[in-house]
Parts: C-alpha cells; structure tokens; sequence
C-alpha cells in the first residue's frame, strides 16, 4: 500500500499552505480533494482585519470570541506579505487601508464604539467624519455619513494566489488527487487509512498523519473518525463590474449591512459581502442567486453612486465554512496523528496563517500562537 | 433614407442616418477602429449584434457604450475608449433596494426573444385568447432573420425576407401580443418568471408559462489577425446593411462555412461592395456530397434552386468562389486587410487586400436561460453544439418551460416558425384556452418535418471538420475580452486534466464582457477531446445571471416610479 508521511484532505488554501511547508521539510505528502464545495477558488480576495459587522450582527453571542480571534487577523495579513515573497510571485496585496462606513450618526456611533475595543486588542483603526473621509474616498456618496479607517486592511488577486502556490506545490513534488471523495478514515497501524472514491474507481492510500483542511466537509471527514465538528457550507454570491479607470483605492464595508468591495489591480470592482447563493441539482452545486444582485448592487451604487454607470459582467457562488466563528485549529481528541485546520470567519486572510499552524502541528513544532481556545475538543459533548 | 445627422468622433465630424448605429455610422465614414485594449490593440465591431462588447466607444462622457447598439443622434461626442475606461460620470445616489421592492408584471405567456421563433409563439398562443408579453433586447426586433430596419431610418423593405418580418411584428401587434422592445432579459428566476431590464428599470416578469427564443450569434474561428479592425462576422456585415444602410467599406472578402456568407456576398454586392471572393471551407461540387445535395433538392426544391442562383449571382458580380479554403491569416497592410486563403489542412494560398473580412463559421445557440434554469441539454455532434432536450411540443425538460427556434438547436427561421405556432398551441391548451376553430398543430409539424429534413441535408452538404484552435498560431488571442492566447491556454489545458472552470481561473480567459461567449465552446472542445470527457453542459461555463451584461443604475431602478 502507499504510503505517505502525510495526507492533506482539502486543497483550498489552508491545506495547499499546509501542504507547502511539510514539502519544504521533506515530508511526503499527498493532497486529497473532493471538488466539490470551496471557498478558495470563489472568494473575493479580501484581507479583513476589523470586526465585519455581518458577524456581529448575525452572531451577536460570538462576539467575545471575535474579539478574541481577533489579533489573528492582522498576523494573517501579515503572513501573506511573507507568502508571497517566498512564492517569488506578485500577488497584487496592497494594504490600501479598509473603510467600514455608516448612513447616519447612530451606526457611527456603533462603528466608534467598535473602533475603540479594537484599538484596545491592538489594531490601527480611526474613526473618519464626513469632511475627512471626503479628502481620502472622494468617490463615496452623499449618503455616507462617515467610516471606520482599517488602516492595515486590503486586498489581494486570489487567482494569482491560488495559482502561484499549487504551481510551487507541483514543483515540490507535492502529489494531488482532484475529484476524490474520501469515503472512509480509519486508523491502521501507527497511521491513518483512507478509502477514497476517484473518477470511478475505488482506492486506499495509508498516511502517517492526516490533516483535516477540507473546510465545510471537514465535519463530515471528522465524524468518521468519531468527532463532531460542526462545519456548515454557506453558498455565498459575488458580483463583478467590467473594468473602470482606478475609482475605489479602499476595501469599503458597511457598519449595518453586507457588502464588501474593491477594484481589482485590472480595474474591475468585486461586489460581495455575504449575499447567499444557493444550491441546486442532486449533487448540490452552488449557484448563484439573481435576488442577490438586486440587493448587494443596490447597495453599491448606494455608497458609490458612480457605480451605478457601470455594467456587472459576472456573478459566481462559492462556499463559505461557517463554524462558531473561530479557527478549528489541533489534535482530534482521541487521534493524536489527525489535525484538523479550519480558519475563522474571513478565511482567505486567515488561510495561510492556518496552514502554517497546521503543519507545525503535525512537524510536532510551536505553532508561534496560543491555539489553545481553537481546539476541536469544544464540540465534544459533555458526558 | 431620412436626413442627416451630424455627430463627432475624436474631434471629426461624421454624418449618419437617424435609426442608424453609432458603429454603422461610423462604419460607412471608414472609422472601423473604435476600442484600444489594455495590452494596446485596436479593435472594432466584430459581432454586430450586441454581443462581443469589442465595439465599445464612450458617448457624451458615459464609457462602455456598444457602438452597434446605441442609435446616434444629432450632436452625440463619441471618443474611442482606451482601457480600462473612463471614470464613470458622477451621479446621485439612491437608497438601497431588494428584490422584494421590484416591480412585478404578469401574464398568462412570457415570450423571451422577438424573432421568428418568439413573434410566431406569441401570436399562436395570443390566437387562442391568452394575454401575452413577449420581451426583445433590441429596439427593433424581428431576430436575425426578419432583420428589420429602425423604423426611423425610414427604409425600404430591402426583399421579401424583411417584408414578411414587418408583416409577422404587424398581425402580433394587431392581435393584442404586448411587445416590449428594448428589455433586456438578463436573469431567469424559474419556468415562469425573468428579471429584465427596461428604459432604466427592472422588473419582474411573471407568467404561467415561458417560451424561450433567444435565437443564436456567431460561432468564433480564431486565426492570426482576426481581432484586428475591419475583421468582423458575416452576420455582422450583413447587419450593417439589411438593419442600418452601411457598408463598412468597398473591398470584401468573405470567407468560413455554411450557406448565409454567400448570401451576404451577393446581398452587399447589389449594395455596391465589391466582393472579391468567398472561401467555402466545404468543398460543395465534391461528387461525395452530390447526395446531400439531392435530398436539398427533393426537400425544398425552391430554397435550392435559390442557393444556385446566389451562386450564379456571386460569380456574376466578380466574386472569385474557392470551396474547399479557408482564411488562414488576415495582417493590416497598407491600403486595407490583407487575407491569405488556403487549405484548412495547411499550404499558402493566394492573398488578396481588402477593406473588410468578414468570417462565418456558422452559429452558436443562445441557451443560457434555458440552462440557468436546468433544463437538460445534450450535446449534438451535427450542430456542434448543445440542442435542448424538448418534446414534441418543444416543452424542455422543466415543465412549462417551451423552447423554439435556433436557442435551442440552430434549426433555421422557417423551422423556427412552425416551432413557435407549435409551442404557442399547446401552451395555450395545457393553460386551457381555446384555440381558433380549424387550428390544429398537424400542418405545422408536417412542415417542420420538412424543414427539419432539408436543413439536415443542408448541414451534410456544408460539412466540414471544425478548424477549431487549429489556424490559430501560438500568439493569436483565443479569449478576445480578456486578451489570452492561444499558447497560454494551451499550457494551461495541458496541465493535469483542468475542468473549464480552472482553465478560466488559471488564464482569465471567459471572464471578460463578453462573458466567455466565443472562447468557451472552444475551450470546451479542446478539453473534451484532450481528456475524453463528454462535450455536455458540465463541459461549458456554468451559465449565470446576467446573461448579458447589465448597467447597475438599470439593474436596481426598481421601484415603481
Ligand atoms: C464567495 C466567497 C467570497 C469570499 N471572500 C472572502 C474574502 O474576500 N476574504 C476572506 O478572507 N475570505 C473570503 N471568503 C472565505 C474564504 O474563501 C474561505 O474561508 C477559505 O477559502 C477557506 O479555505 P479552506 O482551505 O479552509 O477551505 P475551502 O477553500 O473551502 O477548501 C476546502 C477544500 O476541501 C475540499 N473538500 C471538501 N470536502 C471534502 C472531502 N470530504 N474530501 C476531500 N476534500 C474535500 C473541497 O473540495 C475544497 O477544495 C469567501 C468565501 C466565499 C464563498
Ligand atoms: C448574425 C446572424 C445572422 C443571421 N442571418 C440569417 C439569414 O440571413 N438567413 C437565415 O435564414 N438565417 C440567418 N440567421 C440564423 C437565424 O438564427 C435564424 O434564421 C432565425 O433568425 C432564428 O430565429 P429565432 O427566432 O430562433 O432567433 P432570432 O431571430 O435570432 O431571434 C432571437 C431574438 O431574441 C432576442 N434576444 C436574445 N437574447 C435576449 C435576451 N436575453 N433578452 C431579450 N431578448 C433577447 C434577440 O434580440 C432576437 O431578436 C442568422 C443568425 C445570426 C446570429
Ligand atoms: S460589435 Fe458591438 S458588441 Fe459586438
């Protein structure tokens, strides 16, 4: 039987991230994916570090834990500058800075009293009044009262990204299967034993560790090894305008509603924020929802009214993972050789980051931040 | 032909037609350059109809605006449009709307498409009593084949085929069919209801029943120095003339596959083009194909003694014909285009420069609402391309939800007729009207079967093996919007066994205006016979709203005013 020292289930970033830097260390390793449901090869490229008010209006009892999480997100940023530059490839991160704004005096009052707790955990947020925020986003619209300045927030070119790192991985000799479905885990010897289903046929690969990145399937991978953890897939819409000279230099949000949006280093605006897409046909692939143009483009033409003169060429749906907000991040109780990686709220800023903790993990090292709170023994149920 | 106007483009004063596009305007003045791409080339109308979003200008300041589509009027400024754009225009701001605050229209039949497929399905069902509201994108429908002039252009009818067009608009009209041009269906909610856009607004339209007759656009083959200015579709040269007056320039040459390149020959001939020749990649006098072209014959003696007669007409007017050739490779030369034609297969041919090529390969059905709402759809080796699996109705697979015409199997406009009185009948009885004493549906289908029988000996006569990517050389753009050549996707293709999607995420190429319209199928093609995997729908990009693309402040100026 072949053996690997380690099998990543999932190839989305944080498995890819894991994946690189056990190769980089000699480790054999192979990559397992289902293709089916991902955030990774659909999300919009945002680098979010504040507090999204779409959580803490969603989730209001997980906002200590937000809070909590929070000096996470700057240090995934921060990690992707350090990504990038060992890939040797331009990934178009820019730390433009990220505007949350508000209609009115009341949300700015939220988004003050945001702004200071966050300044508390350490991150370099202002608030702006309408004057000031005018000189530094003049394309924004009348209806904006003021904003929430991010200052270490930004973007990044996700296609670049996801491309630059599975071509670094095919360099390293990293092996991966598409298009498998792992059917069954079960621990074999000092390993890990995995059935999997692929194009038809019916094979097993043995491993000495596995690493659980598979995002919303995790839980489903976990279970099979009896441990519950509870991944939801969340069908999320994004929209995008034909391109335009350069118009939005900010990630803008709102304190009240969901969108977020940029340009692109070509000059397209990507328009998304959580507006859900939905699930169709028996193997329930996600697509996305007509309703949700309405509302998330409205929405944008509302803060950026210049917007409204453009067309929006595309829209596409991906799957968000939701868990209780926070990383799924160590051991499985009970499997002392099975990890499971799945970031927080924001993934794609988070991705890396995970995926180094992941590795580190399974290499037995310090993972260089106290996971401690992230551990997937919080689902077990008492008794 | 009415009045002149006068509009201005980069500074120049340019005369046009009141009807008439900015892009024919500016066509017959031989100003064929219109957009600059960001990697820094020229490009002009290609499509004609709306569809490859390379025509685009910026009009009184407002960027993004389809030359081809846009209707000039008095004083206009238009500029070509250098990537990525102009800033767009300020304006106010509105308060942010849901779908739930659209307007919504109803009715008992919703009609998408005005050709001769949806006007024929609108006036079949109106016949039996139904409140019909059929929706067209243009501002003058009658589909490709009616092809009507804006009526402000105050044209003749140039031929039958336009007479019969503005006879088929006038008895839907005068039945009571509620037609509303220029509304852009962009979104499919289920087998009754569409979100549109028009004049600035969207709305939800609602019925209890839907045909879809979306018709079909051009088939794209690639070859060295088909992006260049003055290098357009056949039906986009044919547009020019039958809807808006225009010739694009003198000297053409004509070159692809299918019956419609020699009629266009002879129809902008006896506009005053000189035709200098038309490559036929079927070698139609091949004794191999004398059976074909028999059946033709038996099946519709009267079309195929009119194709002869085009022939006679090309050769007549000084049109050299080469069947058999291709054009393998068109480069701007002083004084025009010049176009190398030859064998699919390889060897130099003789060149010839001209003002303007146009190439046919045929057309691409429009099937993207019927997939968005997952109707099923197999792929057809016959037409290359996917035919909506539909009942003899012409019910696809969704329950109420018809499908007539070329959107859902590139059956020609006279098929297209009999389909849509085929599909308006039996909605109106499964809606439980009544039809008009004496109606029944067998005539029709005796017809169809017809048609059916002779366009199929038609495709046997014009058969030839697809080019493909295989004239394009290693730097000719495949994805056109999105500017990917042929050698990065091949690279990008022959790594691993990519589905569509990642080739498109690896090389961006369909992720452009034109929303994959014209790389898709081949990227499609090439995949499916790289890795053996079906040419299904799974195959092509997943189709998603819109549809087409939409303006933002149209998409949400929704709330009744
Ligand atoms: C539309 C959209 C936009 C987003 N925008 C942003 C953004 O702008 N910024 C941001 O920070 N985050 C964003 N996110 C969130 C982010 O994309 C995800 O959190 C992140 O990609 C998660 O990475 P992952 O590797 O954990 O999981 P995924 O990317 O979901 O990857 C999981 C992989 O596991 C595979 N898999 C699943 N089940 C199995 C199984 N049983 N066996 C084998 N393989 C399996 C899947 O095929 C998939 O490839 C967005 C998400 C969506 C959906
Ligand atoms: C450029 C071109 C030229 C052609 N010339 C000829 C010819 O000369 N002779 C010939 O026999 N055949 C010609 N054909 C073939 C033609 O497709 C059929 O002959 C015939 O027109 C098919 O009728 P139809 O009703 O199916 O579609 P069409 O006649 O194409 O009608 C489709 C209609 O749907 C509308 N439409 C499409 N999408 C939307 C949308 N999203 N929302 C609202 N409206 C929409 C279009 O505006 C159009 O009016 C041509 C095809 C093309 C593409
Ligand atoms: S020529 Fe105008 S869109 Fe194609």
């Amino acid at each position: 039987m072949s053996g690997f020292d380690v099998l990543v289930a999932g190839g989305g970033i944080v498995g890819m991230t894991a994946a690189f830097d056990l190769a980089r260390e000699g480790r054999s390793v192979i990559i397992v994916d289902e293709g089916r449901h991902s955030g990774t090869t659909a999300n919009a490229g945002s680098l979010h570090i504040q507090m999204q008010s779409r959580f803490i209006r969603m989730y209001p009892e997980q906002v200590a834990d937000l809070e909590r999480s929070l000096p996470l997100y700057p240090a995934g940023a921060a990690h992707w500058r350090a990504l990038e530059a060992e890939l040797g490839v331009d990934l178009e991160i820019k730390s433009s800075g990220g505007l949350m704004v508000a209609d009115d005096a009341e949300q700015f009052a939220f988004l003050a009293d945001k702004c200071a707790r966050e300044r508390r955990l350490g991150l370099d947020v202002h608030m702006l009044e309408r004057a000031e925020l005018a000189r530094i986003a003049p394309y924004l619209g009348d209806a904006v009262h003021g904003a929430e300045l991010c200052v270490e927030e930004g973007k990044l070119n996700p296609l670049k990204a996801n491309e630059a790192i599975r071509m670094t991985l095919q360099a390293l000799g990293v092996q991966r299967l598409d298009e498998a479905v792992i059917t069954a885990l079960s621990p074999a010897g000092h390993g890990i034993e995995a059935r999997l289903s692929h194009r038809g046929g019916q094979r097993s690969l043995s491993a000495g560790q596995v690493i659980l990145a598979a995002g919303s399937g995790t839980g489903q991978l976990a279970a099979m090894l009896g441990v519950a953890i509870p991944t939801v897939a969340e069908p999320l819409h994004v929209n995008v305008t034909e391109a335009t000279a350069p118009l939005i230099g900010h990630l803008v949000q709102h304190a009240e509603r969901m969108i977020t949006m940029k340009q692109l280093g070509a000059g397209q605006v990507v328009i998304g924020g959580g507006w859900p897409a939905r699930f169709t046909g028996p193997e329930e692939f996600p697509t996305v929802n007509p309703a949700s143009m309405i509302g998330n483009l409205s929405l944008a033409q509302h803060i950026v009214p210049r917007l409204g003169s453009l067309r929006v060429i595309r829209t596409w749906a991906g799957v968000n993972t939701t868990t209780d907000g926070q990383c799924v991040l160590g051991k499985l109780p009970g499997h002392d050789n099975v990890f499971s990686a799945v970031p927080g709220d924001a993934g794609y800023t988070l991705g890396p980051l995970v995926g180094r903790m992941a590795a580190a993990l399974a290499m037995g090292r310090d993972p260089g931040h106290d996971i401690a709170r992230f551990t997937p023994a919080r689902f077990a149920k008492p008794g | 032909m009415s009045d002149r106007l006068t509009i201005t483009f980069e500074g120049r004063k340019v005369g046009a037609h009141p009807g008439q596009s900015l892009g024919a305007a500016l066509a017959a003045s031989g100003e064929l350059a219109l957009r600059q791409t960001a990697g820094g080339d020229c490009r002009g109308m290609f499509c004609g109809m709306g569809v490859c979003q390379d025509c685009l200008v910026t009009v009184d300041g407002a960027p993004n605006q389809r030359a081809c589509m846009v209707k000039a009027a008095d004083g206009m400024v238009v500029r070509r449009q250098a990537a990525p754009g102009e800033t767009p225009p300020a304006r106010m701001g509105a308060a942010p709307i849901l779908f739930e605050n659209l307007q919504t229209v109803t009715a008992d039949v919703l009609v998408i498409g005005g050709g001769a497929g949806g006007l024929s399905a609108a006036l079949a069902a109106r016949s039996c009593g139904l409140d019909v509201l059929l929706l067209d994108e243009r501002q003058t429908e009658g589909g490709q084949y009616y092809k009507q002039p804006s009526a402000a252009l105050k044209a003749e009818p140039l031929d039958r085929q336009q007479r019969d067009g503005a006879a088929l608009r006038q008895r839907c009209e005068g039945a009571g069919v509620r037609i509303i041009d220029g509304a852009e269906t962009f979104a499919a909610l289920d087998a009754g209801s569409v979100m549109a856009t028009h004049a600035g607004r969207t709305a939800v339209y609602r019925a209890r029943a839907m045909v879809i007759a979306t018709g079909a656009y051009e088939r794209a083959v690639p070859i060295p120095g088909w992006t260049l200015p003055g290098v357009m579709t056949t039906g986009a040269l044919q547009t020019l003339w039958r809807s808006h007056r225009a010739l694009p320039g003198h000297r053409i040459l004509i070159a692809g596959n299918g019956p419609l390149n020699l009629q266009v020959a002879c129809e902008v001939m006896a506009a005053g083009a000189d035709v200098v020749a038309v490559a036929e990649a079927a070698a139609l006098f091949a004794p191999a194909r004398a059976g074909a072209a028999l059946r033709m014959a038996l099946h519709d003696p009267s079309l195929t003694a009119a194709g002869l007669a085009l022939m006679a007409r090309a050769r007549r007017g000084g049109a050299s014909l080469r069947f058999g050739q291709v054009a393998r490779a068109i480069s701007a030369v002083k004084g025009g285009l010049e176009v190398e034609l030859g064998s699919a297969t390889g060897g130099h041919g003789e060149r010839f420069v001209v003002d303007v090529v146009a190439l046919g390969y045929g057309f691409q059905p429009s099937n993207e609402l019927l997939r968005a709402l997952g109707a099923r759809h197999d792929h057809d080796p016959g037409i290359r391309a996917l035919r909506t699996v539909r009942t003899r109705e012409c019910e696809t697979t969704v329950p109420n939800l018809f499908a007539v015409g070329d959107a859902c199997g590139l059956g020609g406009a006279l098929a297209a007729l009999e389909e849509g009185e085929i599909a308006g009948l039996a909605i109106a009885e499964r809606l439980g009207a009544r039809s008009p004493a004496g109606v029944s549906t067998n005539a029709a289908h005796r017809r169809l079967e017809g048609h059916r029988r002779f366009q199929a000996a038609l495709w046997r006569l014009y058969d030839a093996p697809s080019p493909g990517l295989s004239l394009a050389d290693d730097a000719t753009l495949i994805c056109r919007c999105e500017e990917v050549s042929k050698a990065a996707l091949l690279a990008a293709m022959a790594d691993g066994e990519p589905s569509i999607g990642a080739v498109k995420r690896r090389t961006r190429a369909g992720m452009g205006r034109c929303q994959g319209r014209y790389c898709g199928p081949l990227i499609a093609a090439h995949l499916a016979e790289e890795t053996g995997r079906p040419l299904d729908e799974r195959a092509l990009f997943a189709p998603r709203a819109p549809v087409k693309p939409v303006t933002i402040s149209d998409l949400v100026g929704g709330s009744p005013p």
